[in-house]
C-alpha cells in the first residue's frame, strides 16, 4: 500500500512539474512561430521604433507595436464619423492625432536585436495575454477590456491573417454607432469563457497580408 | 467419476459458458456444469483422477485458473518450494516412506499435495515434517469444512476491490472536474490557468492522462483478462470494457498527439474521462457484487461455522488438543459440557445430554449414554463424556448436509439453460453490433467522435453478468435459506420442479402420524380403577418387542406406575398373551383371543367399535376370566400435520395419503387432518405405482415420506420429500430433505421454490430487459428519433446498476419467512 501512495505521489509531482515545464506550452510555441511567419511575409510592413517594432497594416492605417508597449493603433476619423465624442474617451484608449491607441505595458520588456525576438520575449513575459482564438484558429494578444490584435495560425489557409478586434461597447458608451463605423465589421464572434463557449459583439478589421 | 474444480478469474456468464464449451470437449469428460455464483465447476469423466491435471491446464488455456478441490477421503496441504518435477517427485518419495501412508500425490502446478492415511500409523503431523526434511515448507489448505480461508480468500477480494475503486475514483473525481466541469450549465467550475484547454491545451491534456493512468492500473484485470479472452476467440464483459476503455483512452492519446502538433481544437476531443469514469463505475459495481455475492453464500457458512476447530483426543491416557483435520477414526475424543461435539462418533464412556438441534430440529436436548451415537457440531450439554470417533471429516453428518447444500448452490436450474445459451454469444454479438453501429453512423454523415461515443457506449452498456448471475444466485439464496430452515433441496432442478407440484402424496405413519403408537384410550368396566388396568397390561407386556405392548409399557411410564412382579407368561400367537400378576390371571389381546376364552365383551363392544372407528387398535383385558377393560392404542398424528395439510389446501395443491392400512383406520386418520383423497391398503412395493397412477393424470407429484420403506415412491415422484434427520439415509433418495418432523416444512418448501422461482423470472426479465432496452439506445436509438445520445459514461453506471440490481433482488429471498 505504501509503494503504491509512493508512486502515485510520484505520479502527481510529475504531473505539476511538466505541466510547469515551458515545452507543453505548445499555444506559446506556435503563437511565436506564426508570427513569425506573419513577420516574414512582408517585412517592408515591419519597422523598428525606438521603443521595439510596429507591424503595420497593408493600407497603413492600422498598426500593432510590440515593444515597450503593446499597442494597436487605428485611424480616429472613421469613428468620429460614427458619432464618437473624443471627450468621453476612457483611460485605456487614448487620442493620439489622427489616431486612437489601446495599449498596455509590457512586462519586463528588454531590447532584443529582432521583432521575432522581441516578440518572443513578449509572449513568454506576458503569457496570460496571449491565447488561441479556436473559432478563428488565430492566436491574440489581448489588450484588456476585450480589445485585441490576433493572427492566423496558418495564414497560407486563412485569409485573415491579421485582425484588429475592438469591444464595441465602449465605443457605444462613447456615442459611436458600431454598425456604420467605415472599414470595421461589427459582428458576432464565438469565443471560449472559462473553457464554455459563448457569442460575443466585436469591432473587427481583418486583413490578408499575402 | 465426478470432480469439482474452483474456478477464478470468471467475470462474466460467458466466461462460464466459455469455460464449459472447452472443458465439454475435452474426450474424457462426460458432462460439465460452471456455475458463475459459486465460482465452481462440476466434471463428470469417464477416467482416473489422471486427469484432473488436464481439466486443469484447459481450463488455463481458456484464461482462467483453476483449483481441484479436496477428493474426499484424503488430505491436501500445499507446498511451498517447488520449482520443478523433481521437486514434487522428491516430497511424494519422502512422504511415502512414512509408515500409514497409503497413497500421495504432489502436483506441482497446483503445488497442493493430496495424500491418504492409515489413521492407526500416522498423521498430518508426520507428513508436514517430512516435507520440512525434504527441505519444502508446507501450508495448510482449506478443506470442506474449513470456512476461514474462504472467507478471508473473499474478504481479501472485496478489500482489493475497494481499494481498487477509491484509488480509481480518488483519480476520477479530478479527472471529470478538469474535463467536464465547464461543461456543465449555469455553474463555474474554475480551473487554474496552466490547464485551461484553449490557452494550455496539452497541459490540458497531459494532466487528464496523468490522472487517468492510476484508474487504468487500478482496473488493469480488466485489459488483462479481457485482451487476453479475446485473443483466445472467446470475448466476455472484460472484453467489452477493454475494448470501450482502450477506443477512448487511444483516440485521446491521438487528440493529444494533435495538440503537440498545433490542432488545439483536439482539447475537445479528449475523451480520458470518459474511460476513467467507466473504469471507477464498474469497480465500484464490482465491489457491490463482491459483497452481495459473498452474502449469498451466507447459508453455507452457517453450517460450515458449526463445526468447532478442535478437539481433545485422548492418546495413551494424556488430553491432546488436536486440529480437527487430524482427528483419525477410532480416536477416543474428550468433550466437555458446553463444547461442541468436533466429529461423528459413539459414546464409549459417560452420560450426558446433546443438543442436536442442528441436525434434526429437535429442540430438546437427548439423553445420551455408552453405545448412543454423537454427531460433529451438536452440542454436550451437561456431561463429560468419551466418545470413539467413527465417521470425520467429509463423512461426518454435517459435512454431508454441507456438501448437499453446496451440491445444490452449484448445480443449475433448466430455467437457466436461456441464459447460459444467450450468454455464449452475447458478448460477440454486442461487439458487432458496436461495430455497425459505428460504421452505420458514419455511413450517415457522422463525424468519428460521434460514431466513437456509440461505439463505446455499446460495448460498455451490455452486461452479460446481470445475465450470468440472474439464475444462480437467486438458488444460492433460495438453497441456503431453506438449508437455514432445515429444508435441504438438492439442486436447481429439484427447486424448480417443486414449484410445479399439484398433487402431494403423504406417507401416513412417521409422516403424517408420530410412527409411534401411543396410549389413548382406556376404558375400564366391572369395578377395575383406570391405573390398576394399565399398572396391570404394562407389567405384563414388559419386555415385549410388539409396538403395541411397547406402547402400553410407554404409557404407564409416563404415569410413574411401578411394574409389578409376573410370573407365568405365555404368548397366544396372533391373538395376545396370558401372566399371572399377584395370583389373578390376567388375558390381554385381541377380540379374538376373548372368544377363544369364551369371556363376554358385550358391555365394550360399542366402545370397541368407536376406537376402531377412529383409527385406534382396541385391546381387551380380563382379569380372572371376567372382562375389565380397553386399552386403545394408536399412532398419534403430529401436532403439524393438520395445519401443514390446512396450507397446502390453501396453495391449491391436491393432498393424498398413502397408507398400507385398512380403509378404515386410514380414512380415520385422513379426516382428523383433512385429506380427502386416501390411498389405502397400498402394499409398499405398490406405492410407487399409486404415485404413477397420479402422475399419469397430468399432475407433478410429490411423495412425502420417511425415506425408508417409501424409496420406491420418492424416486418415483417428480419430488421426493424425506422426513428424517441428516443421518438418514432419506437423503441419498429424495430431492428435499426436510431436517425437522415438522410438516409445516412442506408447504415451507413449497414456497421457497415458488419465491425462488418468481426471484429468478424477475432478475432474468430484468438482465433481458436492461440489455434489450439499454444496447439500443446506446446505439442511438433515441437520437435517430430526435431524442438524446447516451454518454458512456451513464452507459457504465447503468451496467453496473444492472447486475448489482440482480443480486440485490436475489438477497432479497433472504426476507423469506418459514411457515409456523
Amino acid at each position: 500500500m505504501k509503494t503504491k501512495i509512493l508512486a502515485l505521489s510520484l505520479l502527481a509531482v510529475m504531473t505539476f512539474a511538466l505541466t510547469a515545464c515551458a515545452q507543453t506550452d505548445v499555444v506559446a510555441n506556435t503563437a511565436v512561430k506564426s508570427f513569425e511567419t506573419v513577420l516574414n511575409t512582408d517585412a517592408s510592413k515591419v519597422t523598428r521604433s525606438a521603443d521595439g517594432y510596429v507591424l503595420t497594416s497593408p493600407n497603413t492605417t492600422e498598426s500593432f507595436s510590440f515593444g515597450k508597449n503593446i499597442a494597436i493603433t487605428f485611424e480616429l476619423a472613421p469613428f468620429i464619423e460614427a458619432g464618437l465624442d473624443v471627450t468621453k474617451l476612457p483611460s485605456n484608449i487614448n487620442a493620439d492625432g489622427d489616431n486612437l491607441v489601446i495599449s498596455m505595458e509590457n512586462k519586463d520588456y528588454s531590447k532584443e536585436t529582432t521583432a521575432n525576438k522581441t516578440f518572443e520575449k513578449l509572449v513568454k513575459n506576458n503569457r496570460d495575454a496571449v491565447g488561441y482564438h479556436a473559432a478563428l484558429d488565430h492566436y491574440g494578444v489581448a489588450l484588456g477590456n476585450g480589445n485585441m490584435f490576433e493572427w492566423a495560425k496558418d495564414i497560407a489557409t486563412n485569409d485573415k491573417d491579421i485582425v484588429f478586434v475592438l469591444d464595441p461597447q465602449a465605443f457605444i458608451d462613447m456615442g459611436v454607432d458600431v454598425e456604420n463605423v467605415e472599414g470595421w465589421l461589427f459582428a458576432k464572434v464565438e469565443t471560449m469563457d472559462n473553457g464554455k463557449k459563448v457569442e460575443v459583439d466585436k469591432l473587427l478589421k481583418p486583413y490578408n497580408i499575402k | 467419476m465426478r470432480e469439482t474444480f474452483k474456478v477464478m478469474g470468471m467475470t462474466c456468464a460467458a466466461c462460464a459458458s466459455r469455460i464449459e464449451k472447452v472443458v465439454g470437449k475435452m474426450d474424457v469428460v462426460t458432462s460439465v456444469s460452471v456455475n458463475l455464483a459459486t465460482e465452481k465447476m462440476t466434471v463428470e469423466t469417464d477416467q482416473s483422477k489422471a486427469s484432473i491435471d488436464d481439466i486443469i491446464k484447459t481450463v488455463e488455456k481458456a484464461g482462467y485458473k483453476a483449483e481441484a478441490l479436496a477428493t474426499q477421503g484424503s488430505k491436501t496441504l500445499k507446498i511451498i518450494g517447488m520449482t520443478c518435477a523433481a521437486c514434487a517427485s522428491r516430497i511424494e518419495k519422502a512422504v511415502g516412506k512414512i509408515d500409514g501412508v497409503i497413497s500421495v500425490s504432489v502436483n506441482l502446478t497446483t503445488e497442493r499435495l493430496t495424500c491418504e492415511l492409515d489413521g492407526s500409523k500416522t498423521n498430518m503431523s508426520a507428513v508436514r515434517q517430512a516435507v520440512e526434511k525434504a527441505g519444502y515448507k508446507w501450508a495448510e489448505v482449506a478443506g470442506k469444512n474449513t470456512v476461514d480461508d474462504d472467507k478471508l480468500r473473499k474478504e481479501k477480494e472485496i478489500k482489493t476491490l475497494w481499494t481498487k475503486f477509491i484509488v480509481a475514483a480518488v483519480f476520477t473525481v479530478p479527472l471529470l472536474y478538469i474535463a467536464m466541469g465547464h461543461m456543465i450549465p449555469g455553474v463555474k467550475f474554475p480551473i487554474p490557468s496552466i490547464i485551461e484547454p484553449m490557452n494550455y491545451p496539452l497541459n490540458f491534456a497531459l494532466v487528464q492522462i496523468f490522472l487517468t493512468i492510476p484508474i487504468m492500473i487500478a482496473g488493469y484485470k480488466f485489459y488483462t483478462v479481457g485482451f487476453r479472452a479475446l485473443w483466445l476467440r472467446s470475448p466476455n464483459m472484460d472484453s467489452l470494457i477493454a475494448i470501450g476503455t482502450s477506443a477512448a483512452v487511444i483516440y485521446s492519446i491521438y487528440a493529444t498527439y494533435k495538440i503537440t502538433q498545433g490542432h488545439f481544437m483536439f482539447a475537445e476531443s479528449l475523451y480520458f474521462e470518459t474511460a476513467g469514469v467507466i473504469i471507477t463505475l464498474i469497480l465500484l459495481g464490482k465491489s457491490l457484487e463482491a459483497v452481495s455475492k459473498g452474502k449469498t453464500s451466507d447459508a453455507i457458512k452457517k453450517l460450515m461455522g458449526l463445526a468447532p476447530k478442535t478437539a481433545i483426543v485422548i492418546k495413551n491416557g494424556v488430553e491432546i488438543e488436536t486440529p480437527i483435520a487430524e482427528v483419525m477414526v477410532d480416536d477416543i475424543i474428550l468433550v466437555k459440557p458446553g463444547s461442541k461435539i468436533p466429529v461423528d462418533g459413539v459414546v464409549v464412556e459417560g452420560n450426558t445430554a446433546i443438543d442436536e438441534a442442528m441436525l434434526t430440529g429437535e429442540s430438546m436436548p437427548i439423553d445420551k449414554k455408552p453405545g448412543d451415537k454423537v454427531f460433529a457440531a451438536s452440542i454436550n450439554k451437561n456431561g463429560l463424556i468419551k466418545f470413539k470417533a467413527t465417521k470425520i471429516g467429509s463423512d461426518t453428518a454435517l459435512a454431508q448436509i454441507i456438501k448437499l447444500v453446496e451440491d445444490a448452490q452449484s448445480s443449475k436450474a433448466p430455467i437457466a439453460q436461456i441464459a447460459d445459451i444467450v450468454s455464449g454469444y452475447f458478448v460477440p454479438i454486442v461487439f458487432i453490433i458496436a461495430v455497425l453501429a459505428f460504421g452505420g453512423w458514419i455511413l450517415a454523415g457522422h463525424d468519428f467522435i460521434f460514431a466513437l461515443t456509440i461505439f463505446i457506449s455499446v460495448l460498455v452498456i451490455a452486461c452479460p453478468c446481470a445475465l450470468g448471475l440472474a439464475t444462480p444466485t437467486a438458488i444460492m439464496v433460495g438453497t441456503g435459506k431453506g438449508a437455514e430452515n432445515g429444508i435441504l433441496i438438492k439442486g436447481g432442478e429439484a427447486l424448480e420442479t417443486t414449484h410445479k407440484i399439484k398433487t402431494i402424496v403423504f406417507d401416513k405413519t412417521g409422516t403424517i402420524t408420530e410412527g409411534k403408537p401411543e396410549v389413548t384410550d382406556i376404558v375400564t368396566v366391572n369395578g377395575i380403577d383406570r391405573q390398576r388396568l394399565l399398572q396391570l397390561v404394562a407389567s405384563a407386556e414388559k419386555g415385549s418387542e410388539h409396538p403395541l405392548g411397547e406402547a402400553i409399557v410407554r404409557g404407564a411410564e409416563k404415569e410413574n406406575l411401578s411394574m409389578l412382579p409376573v410370573s407365568g407368561f405365555e404368548a397366544l400367537t396372533g391373538r395376545g398373551i396370558r401372566v399371572t400378576i399377584d395370583g389373578a390371571e390376567v388375558l390381554a389381546g385381541n377380540l379374538k383371543l376373548m372368544h377363544e376364552q369364551g369371556i363376554s365383551i358385550d358391555n365394550l363392544e360399542a366402545d370397541a367399535h368407536h376406537l376402531a372407528g377412529g383409527g385406534k387398535t382396541p385391546m381387551y383385558i380380563a382379569v380372572d376370566r371376567k372382562i375389565s377393560g380397553i386399552i386403545a392404542v394408536a399412532d398419534v398424528v403430529k401436532e403439524s400435520s393438520a395445519r401443514a395439510i390446512k396450507r397446502l389446501n390453501e396453495m391449491g395443491i391436491e393432498v393424498a395419503m398413502i397408507t398400507g392400512d385398512n380403509k378404515r383406520t386410514a380414512e380415520a386418520i385422513a379426516k382428523q387432518v383433512g385429506i380427502t383423497r386416501v390411498l389405502s391398503e397400498v402394499l409398499p412395493q405398490d406405492k410407487s405405482n399409486e404415485v404413477k397412477k397420479l402422475q399419469a393424470e397430468g399432475k407433478k407429484v410429490a411423495m412425502v415420506g420417511d425415506g425408508i420403506n417409501d424409496a420406491p415412491a420418492l424416486a418415483q415422484a417428480d419430488i421426493g420429500i424425506a422426513i428424517g434427520s441428516g443421518t438418514d439415509v432419506a437423503m441419498e433418495s429424495a430431492d428435499i430433505v426436510l431436517m425437522h418432523s415438522d410438516l409445516m416444512d412442506v408447504p415451507t418448501a413449497i414456497q421457497l421454490s415458488k419465491s425462488t422461482i418468481r426471484n429468478i423470472k424477475q432478475n432474468l426479465f430484468w438482465a433481458f430487459a436492461y440489455n434489450v432496452a439499454g444496447i439500443p439506445v446506446a446505439a442511438g436509438v433515441l437520437y435517430l428519433l430526435g431524442g438524446p445520445l447516451l454518454n458512456p459514461v451513464f452507459a457504465a453506471a447503468a451496467m453496473s446498476l444492472s447486475s448489482v440490481s440482480v443480486l440485490t433482488n436475489a438477497l432479497r429471498l433472504k426476507r423469506f419467512k418459514a411457515y409456523k
